[in-house]
Formats: C-alpha cells, structure tokens, sequence
C-alpha cells in the first residue's frame, strides 16, 4: 500500500501516464537498437510475405479490372457451350451495344501431306473482332489482314514448330485447307477463352464454316462481347443493369455473363484462395519469427535487469515499468512492420519486372489499404503475442531479485490481466485467420495445427533439456561438453528446438503434400486411366471409328458416352448465385459441365443411395447425382435441378446419388440423366481409349493420323498432355508454396542466429577456459558439432514425424487422395536441417575461436 | 632448483587499438626457477596480466623469444600451446572461470580427460578431497560459494601436476578471511608439488609471501626483488 501512495502524486501532477511511458520509453531507447536486430527481422520477414501475398493479389486483381475490358474484348460477355446465338438472342445483344462473335473449340491441325498433327484452341472471329485490345501478328499484318479470306489463318508460332512448318505455309483443320498468314504474338482476350492444351488459331468465321467441325453437339463455345454505347461500360450501374437485362430478357438462353470488373470470376476466386492460404503460410513464419521476438525481449529485459530494478527502487509502479518496456519493444515492432511492409510493396514491382510474362495479365503497380492493415495487424498482434509473457514476468519480480545475478532469479508467472492479455491477443489471431478465410475450417484446422506445432515443439524442447541433464556422463569430454550445453537451464536447445522444429515440420508437410500430389497426377495415374480422350464423335460415326482404332491398335479398350454441356441454374428452385456452396464444391456451380444419359449405371459408379430408372424409362427426367457433392450442396433424392442445355432448361429429379472414382479418369459425370431427357438433343460422343499395355509410341502416333485423317472433325487429346500441362500451372502454384512455406525454415533460422548470437559471448568464454586447460581447436569443434548435430538429429526427426501427420490429414482427409510417402523429401528434410545448424553453428563456432581470449578472460 | 621453468628474454607485446597500435610490454627479460614463487605487481595498466598470459600462451608476443618448462612458446600454433598448457601450466583466475555445465568433480577431470587420461574420475576426486571439497563433486558451480568455487578452481589447475602455475588476483573476488585461505592452500599444493609458482597480484602482503617480486611499470619490469627469508 505504502507504495502507492508514495506513486499517487505523480498521478496527480498532470502527467498522463501514457505521457509518462513514452517519455521514459523514448529515453530508454537511446541506448539503440542493439540486440533487437533479429526480433525486427523476424517480425519484418513475416510481414513481408503476407504483404508480398496482399500485394501481388492486389496487383492482379487491379490488373483484370483495368484491363477487363481488354481481356473480354468488350464490357459485357455472354458465352455458352454448343449453342450459337439465336437471331432473337443476337438483336437483343445489338440492341444494347456493339457486339462481337467469336467461336473458341478444340481441334487437331495437320500438316497436308498427313505427316504431322497437332492439337490445337482453335478461335473463329468475326470482323468486329477485337473491340478492345489488340492481336498482335509478329510478322506486323494486322488481323484482319492476316485471316480476311475465308481460307487464311495466323497461329501460335510453336504450332508451326510443332508441325515443322513456316508462315506461308498450308495447314488443313477438319475439311478446309488454311495458309497460315502470319504467327500470333499476343492476344487480349486469351483468358476469357480459357486457353488450356493446345496453341491458338485465329480463323474467321467463314473459315471455321468450311473447317465443317461445328456440328450439332460440338464442343464449341460461342462468345459475344458487347461494346456499349457512349461508354456506359465504364459506369459500374450500367454494367449491373445490363447483366440483370439479359437474364430477364433471356432467362433459357444458358449464357454465362461476366463484365470488364471482373472478367474471370473463376481466375479471380483461385487468386483470392490462393492469397488466403499463402497468407496462412505467411502468418505461420511470423508466428516461428515470433520465438525469436521472445528470445530477443528476454534478452533485453536480462540487459535492463538493473534499470527495471533502479526504477522500481525509485517509486515506479510495477505497471508503469511494464509499460514503459512495452512501449519500446513495440516501437521496434513498428520498425519491423514498416521494413516489411515497405519491402512488400515493392516485391510485386520487382517480381514483375523480372518474370512480368509469366503473370496472366500486366499486374499494375497497386496495393490495397487492406492489405497493409493485415499484414501490420498480424506484425504487430504476433509482437504482442510473444513480447506480454517475458514482459509479464519481469514486472512480476521483485526489485530485490532483479538487483541479483541472473541465476537468483526464480521463474515467475506473470499476473492474471497479463495472462488473459496474451490470451485475448491469441484468441484475435486466430479470429482473424478464421475471418479472413472462405474456408473456415480449413482456417481453423491450419490454427490448431500451429499450436499443436508449438506444443510439441515447446515439450519436446524441455523434455531434451531435462533428458540431457539426467544422462550419464559421457567419457569422451566433447561429448560431455555438447551434452553439458544441452542440459543447460539458459542454452540453445529451446530455441533451436522450436524454431528449427517449426520450419522443418512446415516444409516437410509441403514437401509431402507435394509429392503426394505429383504422385497421384503422375505416376498413379497411367495405369488405371485411359490414353485418350476423343471428342466429338458424331453418333453416326462411333461404329468407324472404334472400328479404325481396333485396327490401328488393337487390343484397345474404348468406354463412350453421350457428351454435352450445360450449365446448372437451379438447386431446389434456388438460383445457383445465391447459393453458399462450400468451397470445394463451388466448381459445380460455375461454368460449364458435362453431362450425359445413360440407361445403365456408368462403369466405375456405384449407386449409393435411390434406385436406377428402369430400361425404357419415359416418365419425368431424372437425373443421378454424386453422392459427395450432392451432400455439400445440400441435396437430396426428390430435389430438382435445373440445367441448361443448348438453350434450353431442362428440369430433372435427383432419384439416386452415386460414387465416383474421379481420379480414374474414366468417363465420370457429376449428372446423369434417364436418356427421355436428353437423348433427343443433338449431341456427339465422347469416349476414351485405353491402349494395350506397352503400346509403342509409333503405333499411338499412326493411329491418332489415321484417325484424324478419317474423321478430321473427331479431336483425340492425349490423357499424358493433358496432364503434363495441368502440371506446369500446378508446378507453378507449388512453387508459390514453397517459396511462403521456406519463409518459414528463413524464419526459423533468423531465430537460431539470433539465439546463437545471444549466447556467443558465453561459448567464447566457454572455448578461453577449455583452451586454458589444454583443448585443441578440434576438441572445441566437435563439441560444438556434437551439441548441435544432436539437437538437429532429435529436431528433425519429430518434424518429419509432424509434418508427415499433417500432410497426411491434408492429403488424405482434405484433398482426399491417397497419402505417399516420399524419402526423398524427408531426406530433403534431414539434410537442410543439418546444413541450416552446420552452417549457423560453424559460423558462431568460427568466430568462437577466431576470439581473443584475453579479454575475456580479464573482464569475466 | 637449477632448471629454469621460466626464460623470457627481449619480450614485445604491442596490440592494435583504435587510437593505433599499443605497446604492452616493452623488452622484459625474466628467468624464473624450478619450485620458485614469483609475485607480480604494480599499478593497473602496467602490464602485469598481460605478462601473466603471455606466459600462458594465450597471447603471442610481438617480438622477443618465450620459453616455458623448456618449450619454446614462439611460433607454435593455437593447438601447439593448448598441449603445452594441458601438460605443462595450471591457471587460476580471479574469476574462477568453471564450466558452468559441469559439476566440481568434472571441472576438475577436464583437463586430465584432454591429456587423453583414462583415470580422470579418479585422480580429480583425489584432488578435490586435498582442497577440502570431496563432499561438493557433484555440485554445480551455481551451487558453491565463492570461496569454493576458487578451490575446484585451483584443483582444477594443479590437476594434471602442471610444472608451472599461473594465477591472476586469486582472491581478488574473495572476502579477506577467505582469500586468506585460498592462498594457503595454493602456496602448500605448490609446496608439494614443487612447482613454480607465478602470482599476479595488488597486495603488498600476498607478494612478500613469495621469494621473489618483480614491478612493473609501464610495460616494463622496473625492479626485481628476493625476499630475504626466502
């Protein structure tokens, strides 16, 4: 009591106490930044990576609004799968503006002497073809030059490669004959076609007539864009309206409409996933940064023992000295956030001046106010998180202990508003990673896996030390010294356990995930999944053409089906915008699907639920329905969903929901219908072919030639190149991983420097005695060597044991594919941790030995 | 007592400081004898411990040629002078200087365990019972007080029957009655053993107890006395 009232003056003499604490703070800090280097870096590079994430989402997504118009070639598009806009559809489309027609589909292009054939994205246009942007021909032809008559074309140069031809040259596309005028260099509108296999194609419309591949139930997508007039299409109301007029006014048409603010809905909600998951990632190496922000205000508060203690002497309430610390390690906080920050910015510009091609769209140079905001809110909450606790127990002491040596001081638990702030200041790090996120529970397992990581990290670097003091000395002194260190109430073993420990776990899980994944698309695949697709197949045709390919390669297995597309506009009478699907299956509810009829049960489906229609079927459509999904989107026997078909609503009644083994590859629908429903559509086939084993690459070639040359309408595309340029994007991403999941082991190892550092002027001493006493230099090395290598050993061990877990739960229970095992990333593993603690560790041993002894030993 | 444990002759010792180069020792010149008890003193500053590690081998002189128990210092390398030190010379600081992940009994075996000796255990439980500690061998430094801390310390440092011993202010950190005691011990273990004995120290009365001083001043040995009852 007597304290306080000794205090309680100074309260009253008008000196706000926040005025007070930042006084003091500030007169405090002039001794420097010494010590806090690492807990600025730690917080800095956390901070960075989310505001790097932030930054190039940011950029993108300002990229696609201001290009939008550019890379849908108009304000507004409407775009549907089979069907070509009606005369009426087309005079309400000119209705609102100028309109522009373009054809995108699948082909193969073949040399005409039939020697070489390529698949390619073929895109007819008509004349008012580009109303934004503009393609670019290398050869300096503009585009109506290049492909003005009916029979002239300007293609991607690496198709040309590919078929070892020349601009000038002639190319044959189903029945016409082209000249190839001139190669593309760049194309506006790429995206909204949603390039995917094969090099582009321009041809005009009147080409693509004579090509005579768009026959009732191709797959072709046709495109309108709309210009409006008096440049309405810069007013966002306008935009809306339209979009809300052409649903009105063509409820059945099936088009799916997007505008120039965001041209690629799908492409902008993989961005922003993306962006969620990386910034996840980027929290965790702050959060591993935040063990080095920990060590470094221990440290600190270890140096101001004696100033704490003089203060508290003097009259300063316990409070007013936390405080006054508090404020200037979140001065040095502030430090790291604009460091990071800063440097965030400028990533995205730099990355784009390096690898600016890679990028989908030129990203502009732009960050958002919310960005920032979250990337210094985590900065400064993950200080917070980490700084209360030590802080805590410093104010918690007695002036008396902290006047004695360190060793006096007993551990001490801070008090209880301290320990509810430290957990408060949690419990918003987690509302925020779980708010920010479309998927809460992917948010909320990733929090629970970080403090699982950090549990056991934290036991397991207490459980070490305690092991170590308990064990039988060694005979071997370098092994008593490591083992010495080890056991060491102020050593490294926790910090280098936690930090290391962390990074490790995270990039063995990525690591893992990886392999699984590449596993699963590459290797496993082959063997269950068949060689080609062959799309459309006329129904006339099948016959011949299972015919040919039994003769060119015999032995093959062919599976086909009925193959349309459509889109689905209804669940239970509720429009599919306004459902909340979970994100995993939100894919259902966007763009195109296939589907099918089939009066059987499909190979590799199994009903689960409901009864298959009968033979001859001819009541109410009805559809069946994959199980998995169905439960995600809330539905059930007796539902109805709408889709849209060639223009036209087709209503149906789920009646059974079935597996699937989608990553067979096989012919898998999410819907298929009784054949009443749709077998009166015009439609084409879709099949695929499974080649006998061992088929030799010849053999595959003479029969994708043979086929073409029968059926130049009929498109095979190889299963292996369709998955091999699934992988070059997917590689793309896991690099993006990567990359914000090493940050991680970069934090982990700024941490394990920075606990190196702390404790270099102790080993230095240690290394002056023992060579008082006798020891070599290499005595002191493998002392060293053996402390850390041990620590690594243990470390590295329970990370790949942790991060396999958590791999696993992702793999198997997430993604849901099947979990392997890859000793090569556990290698990967194990030898970067014992490169990272070679070389930290050599470093601080280095300079351990290179120190005079002499002063040492004098001011000890 | 003819052998000479110590032979310094011409000895430099300059170091690099900020304000340029720094001449600690300036030609000092010193034979030292077998079982002798050599104090140094003289006012801070004036090169006393510097001399004191010259001799240990942790600092290289400049100039001038060092040799102890019949080893020439100059020119070996850091592992060279380890191995001297660990055959040759026991140190005892001011600061006791024990490791402080090791108990009493390991501290004291250290040095014997890197001479590659197999009855380490034994013979520093030996010496630890002749300084009075056998009952603290598995204590901790933390553990001890100061005045126990300096008998592991000198324990330590006569261990491996070092032919020279080394101390520097070894009750500097010690209460008088204390310090007293150490002294004590110190000078009957050198007694026993015979060693050379080379005290650096402030006080008057310490110095006089050794049959021989030197002063230093300025880096140089500025007088050389022999006790009379020595």
């Amino acid at each position: 009591m007597s304290a306080v009232t000794t205090i309680e003056p100074h309260h009253n003499n008008g000196v706000s106490l926040p005025w007070r604490v930042m006084r003091l703070a500030l007169r405090e800090l002039r001794s420097g930044l010494g010590g806090f280097y690492v807990f600025i870096a730690c917080v800095a590079l956390g901070v960075l990576v989310i505001t790097t994430v932030g930054a190039l989402s940011d950029a993108l997504k300002t990229g696609f609004a201001r290009q939008g118009e550019a890379i849908l070639g108009g304000d507004v598009t409407l775009a549907r799968m089979h069907a070509r806009a009606t005369p009426a559809e087309r005079d309400w489309m000119l209705a609102h503006g100028r309109v522009s027609e373009t054809a995108t589909l699948r082909a193969i292009a073949r040399r005409l002497d039939g020697q070489e054939q390529a698949l390619i994205e073929l895109k007819a246009v008509d004349d008012a073809y580009p109303m934004a942007g503009a393609v670019v021909l290398k050869g300096g032809l503009a585009l109506d030059q290049a492909i003005r008559h009916g029979d002239d074309a300007a293609a991607d140069p690496i198709l040309l490669e590919r078929l070892g031809l020349k601009a000038g040259d002639h190319i044959r596309i189903g029945n016409a004959e082209l000249t190839v005028r001139d190669t593309i260099k760049s194309e506006p509108d790429g995206i909204a076609d949603r390039l995917t296999y094969g090099p582009r194609i321009f041809v005009s419309l009147a080409a693509l007539e004579k090509t005579g591949l768009v026959q009732p139930g191709t797959l072709v997508r046709w495109r309108y864009s709309l210009k409006l007039p008096n440049g309405a299409g810069e007013d966002a109301a306008a935009l809306a309206q339209v979009r809300l007029a052409a649903k009105t006014a063509l409820p059945e048409s099936g088009f799916s409409i997007a505008d120039r603010r965001d041209p690629s809905p799908q492409i902008s909600k993989t961005l922003e996933r993306l962006r969620q998951f990386l910034t996840l990632l980027g929290l965790t190496s702050l959060l591993v940064g935040g063990v080095g922000v920990a060590n470094a205000v221990n440290t600190f508060i270890d140096k101001r023992r004696k100033v704490i203690a003089t203060m508290r002497s003097l009259g300063a309430t316990s409070r007013l000295v936390f405080f006054v610390f508090l404020a200037q390690v979140m001065t040095m906080a502030a430090i790291g956030v604009l460091i990071g920050v800063a440097l965030g910015i400028l990533t995205p510009a730099l990355l784009t001046a390096l690898y600016g091609d890679v990028l989908p769209v030129k990203a502009e140079f732009t960050v958002s106010a919310a960005t920032v905001a979250t990337a210094a809110a985590y900065g400064f909450l993950v200080a917070l998180l980490f700084t209360l606790w030590p802080l805590g127990r410093a104010e918690a002491m007695s002036a008396a202990v902290l006047f004695r040596d360190e060793l006096g001081a007993g551990r001490t638990w801070p008090r209880l508003g301290v320990i509810a702030a430290t957990a408060l200041v949690a419990g918003i790090l987690v509302l925020c990673a779980v708010l920010t996120s479309d998927s809460r529970a992917i948010a909320l397992d990733f929090c629970a896996g970080i403090t699982i990581m950090f549990a056991v990290f934290l036991a397991l670097g207490h459980a070490v030390a305690r092991g170590a003091a308990r064990m039988r000395r060694p005979r071997r002194p370098e092994l008593a010294l490591a083992i010495g260190n080890i056991a060491a109430p102020g050593g490294l073993t926790r910090s280098i356990v936690l930090s290391l420990g962390s990074g490790l776990s995270l990039l063995t899980a990525v690591a893992l995930a990886d392999a699984s994944l590449v596993n699963e698309l590459t290797s496993r695949m082959p063997d269950k999944s068949p060689d080609y697709f062959v799309l459309d197949i006329a129904k006339a045709d099948y016959p011949a053409v299972s015919a040919l390919i039994e003769k060119e390669a015999p032995g093959s297995h062919l599976v086909e089906a009925p193959m349309l597309r459509g889109r689905l506009l209804r669940l239970k009478d509720k429009p599919v915008e306004e459902i909340k699907a979970p994100p995993e299956a939100q894919w259902v509810l966007t763009g195109d699907r296939g589907l099918t009829y089939s009066e059987t049960v499909p190979d590799g489906s199994k009903v689960v639920a409901g009864d298959w229609w009968p033979k001859d079927y001819s009541g109410e459509p009805l559809v069946s329905f994959e199980a998995e999904l169905a439960q995600k989107l809330g539905l059930k026997i007796g539902d109805q969903v709408t889709v849209n078909v060639l223009g036209r609503n087709l209503t149906a009644r789920i009646t059974n929901l079935r597996d699937v083994k989608w990553e067979s590859l096989a012919l898998n629908f999410v819907m298929v219908f009784s054949p009443n429903a749709l077998a009166q559509a015009p439609h084409a086939l879709l099949a695929t072919v499974t080649l006998p084993k061992n088929t030799p690459l010849e053999t595959e070639v003479h029969m994708a030639r043979a086929l073409g040359q029968a059926f130049p309408a009929v498109t095979p595309i190889r299963v292996r190149d369709a998955i091999e340029a699934f992988n070059v994007v997917f590689a793309k991403i896991m690099t993006a991983v990567r990359v914000a999941g090493g940050v991680t082991l970069l934090s982990g190892a700024l941490v394990l420097a920075g606990a190196l550092a702390t404790a270099q002027r102790k080993r230095i001493l240690e290394a002056v005695i023992l060579k008082t006493l006798g020891a070599t230099r290499r005595r002191i090395i493998a002392a060293h060597m053996a402390e850390y290598l041990m620590l690594a050993a243990v470390t590295a061990l329970v990370a790949v044991v942790l991060g396999s877990l958590a791999a696993w739960v992702a793999v198997a229970h997430v993604m849901e594919i099947e979990f392997s095992f890859s000793w090569l990333a556990v290698a990967q593993t194990l030898g970067l941790a014992t490169a990272l603690i070679a070389v930290f560790g050599g470093i601080g041993t280095w300079a351990v030995l290179r120190a005079r002894p002499v002063p040492y030993l004098r001011t000890e | 007592m003819s052998d000479t444990i110590i032979d310094l002759s011409n000895l430099h010792l300059t170091l690099a400081s900020r304000a340029g180069p720094v001449s600690i020792l300036r030609d000092v010149s010193l034979q030292v004898g077998r079982g002798e008890t050599l104090a140094i003193v003289g006012p801070s500053g004036s090169g006393k411990t510097s001399l004191l590690m010259v001799l240990a081998g942790l600092e290289q002189a400049t100039s001038g040629r060092v040799t102890v128990a019949g080893q020439s210092l100059t020119g070996l390398n850091e592992d060279d002078l380890a191995r001297v030190r660990g055959a040759n010379i026991g140190i005892v600081f001011q600061s006791f200087h024990l490791v402080p992940t090791m108990t009493a009994l390991e501290n004291v075996a250290l040095p014997l365990e890197f001479a590659g000796r197999r009855d380490a255990a034994s013979v520093a439980r030996e010496r630890l019972a002749e300084v009075g500690l056998a009952e603290r061998a598995s204590h901790f430094p933390s553990q001890l007080s100061g005045g126990e801390q300096q008998r592991v310390a000198i324990a330590r440092a006569l261990a491996p029957q070092p032919k020279l011993i080394l101390a520097d202010e070894p009750t500097g950190n010690l209460d008088t009655k204390t310090g007293g005691l150490i002294i004590e011990l110190l000078f009957a273990m050198q007694r026993q053993r015979q060693a050379t004995l080379v005290l650096v120290t402030h006080d008057e009365r310490l110095a006089r107890q050794c049959s021989r001083t030197i002063r230093m001043a300025d880096g140089r040995v500025v007088a050389d006395e022999k006790a009379r009852a020595a």
